[in-house]
């Protein structure tokens, strides 16, 4: 390292090699400009009492890209008594502050680093097929009433209108907003994204695991009646 | 015509099978016992195996109170969407006529195992064994009674 030549290379390989591997992860600016952080944990570890709302250090395994752009220019409510960690959360008095909103070349920014924050090693596609009609009828039981589902979680009656409790995200538009592959893995293990969560812990086969997935999946706002 | 729609939709409403969802499938769950004698005095929570702990109480808000609410008077923020009410646990004329067992069954198993409504969920993955025992303790010291 005494010739400076070296050394002025080297420093220049290393520039590369942080920015290079950080890259899409560095949060951007903007997160801290629009204080993100304040209500949002962008890694895992303990959640600051403020941070009452949802974790996004997942976001990339979690949402749909087109869903993602679209919540950050339009901001929607889905959890409709708040997130948990919300003070008022129990008492049906979740705060109500509207949520930032960003401008399109914001959101395209926003949009690139919450899709790299990721924590599934691997999440394989899971190309489910369509739910046979009788498979249909079997997950609807089982999601209305052998597990509860219902209870927590709105979904769609017959008729194709709202029901169900809201302790838990609205599912009404789950199948444009989340990747089958997040459910599946919330499904089978939410602790991997969630130390504790205030839903029950179930223990599915297999095959009941796909079904409840693709049938979650099967909610969306454009087509509420199936 | 109001009139006539007011009447259908009662008759609809009557016709729902009570449970969480209005499938079909769905039984209707048993009609509570005939309720008897009168309040149970207070018992002597201490000499229960399973003691309420500040953990007990902290669950009990973590997971149920979302449904029975934050005192147990079955009014949690789901209450109003759910078909069948949360079971007001500080009532003692229905919770004395139910054993230990019989709590412990429910909150392990969930509605349906014990012929309740499947609207309240099993917690068997969830919570251990000895969690479950001082949650039926602690609605024992909701409902302040005992089983008869
Ligand atoms: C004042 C607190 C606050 C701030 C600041 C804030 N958010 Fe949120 N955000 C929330 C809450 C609360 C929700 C949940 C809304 C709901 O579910 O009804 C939410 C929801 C979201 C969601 C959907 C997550 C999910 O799991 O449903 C995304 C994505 C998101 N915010 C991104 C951002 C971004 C990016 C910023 C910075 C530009 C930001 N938020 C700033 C409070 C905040
Ligand atoms: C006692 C209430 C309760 C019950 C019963 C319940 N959930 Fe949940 N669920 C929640 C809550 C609360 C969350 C938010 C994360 C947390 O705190 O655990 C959640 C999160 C979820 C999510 C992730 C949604 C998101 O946008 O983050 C899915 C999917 C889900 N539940 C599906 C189900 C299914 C399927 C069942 C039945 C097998 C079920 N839930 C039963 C309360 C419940
Ligand atoms: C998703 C909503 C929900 C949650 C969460 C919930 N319950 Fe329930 N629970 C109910 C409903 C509804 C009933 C009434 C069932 C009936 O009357 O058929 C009930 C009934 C009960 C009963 C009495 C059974 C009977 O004979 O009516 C006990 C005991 C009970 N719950 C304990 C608990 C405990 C302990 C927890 C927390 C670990 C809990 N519940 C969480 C909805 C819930």
């Amino acid at each position: 390292m005494n010739n400076p030549k070296h050394f002025f290379l080297t420093g220049v390989f290393l520039v590369i090699a942080v920015t290079g591997s950080a890259g899409a992860m560095a949060a951007p600016a903007l997160v801290k400009e629009k204080q993100c952080d304040t209500c949002h944990r962008f890694a895992s570890g303990p959640a600051e009492k403020e941070q009452y709302g949802p974790d996004l250090f997942f976001a990339g395994d979690k949402f749909q890209k087109k869903w993602l752009e679209n919540f950050l220019q339009h901001p929607e409510a889905i959890r409709p008594a708040g997130h948990t960690r919300d003070p008022g959360f129990l008492k049906g008095q979740r705060r109500t502050e509207p949520h930032p909103v960003l401008n399109s070349q914001e959101t395209r920014q926003m949009t690139d680093y919450l899709m790299s924050l990721k924590t599934l090693k691997e999440s394989p596609p899971l190309n489910l097929p369509a739910l046979s009609k009788g498979a249909r009828v079997r997950v609807k039981i089982l999601f209305e009433r052998d597990y509860s589902c219902i209870a927590c979680h709105q979904s769609y009656n017959l008729a194709g209108l709202p029901r169900g409790g809201v302790s838990g995200p609205s599912l009404l538009d789950a199948g444009n907003r989340l990747r089958p592959e997040w459910v599946y893995q919330w499904l089978k293990n939410p602790k991997a994204f969630a130390t504790q969560g205030r839903m029950p812990l179930y223990r599915f086969d297999e095959e009941t695991l796909k079904q409840l997935t693709q049938y979650i999946m099967s909610h969306t706002k454009d087509d509420p009646g199936q | 015509m109001n009139r006539a729609f007011l009447i259908i939709a009662g008759l609809i409403l009557w016709a729902l099978p009570a449970g969480c969802g209005p499938d079909p499938a769905e039984e209707k769950p048993a009609a509570p016992p005939a309720e008897s004698a009168p309040t149970a005095p207070a018992a002597a929570h201490g000499s229960r195996a399973h003691p309420v702990t500040a953990q007990t109480r902290q669950t009990y808000q973590f997971y149920c109170a979302q449904c029975h609410g934050t005192e147990g008077h079955g009014n949690g923020i789901n209450a109003p969407y759910l078909t069948v009410p949360p079971r007001d646990h500080t009532k003692a004329d229905y919770l004395e006529t139910r054993s230990d067992e019989y709590l412990f069954t429910a909150i392990q198993k969930g509605g349906l195992a014990v012929g309740r409504a499947p609207c309240m969920p099993s917690w068997e993955y969830t919570l251990d064994k000895d969690t479950i025992h001082s949650l039926v303790s602690y609605i024992r010291e909701l409902c302040r009674c005992e089983a008869l």
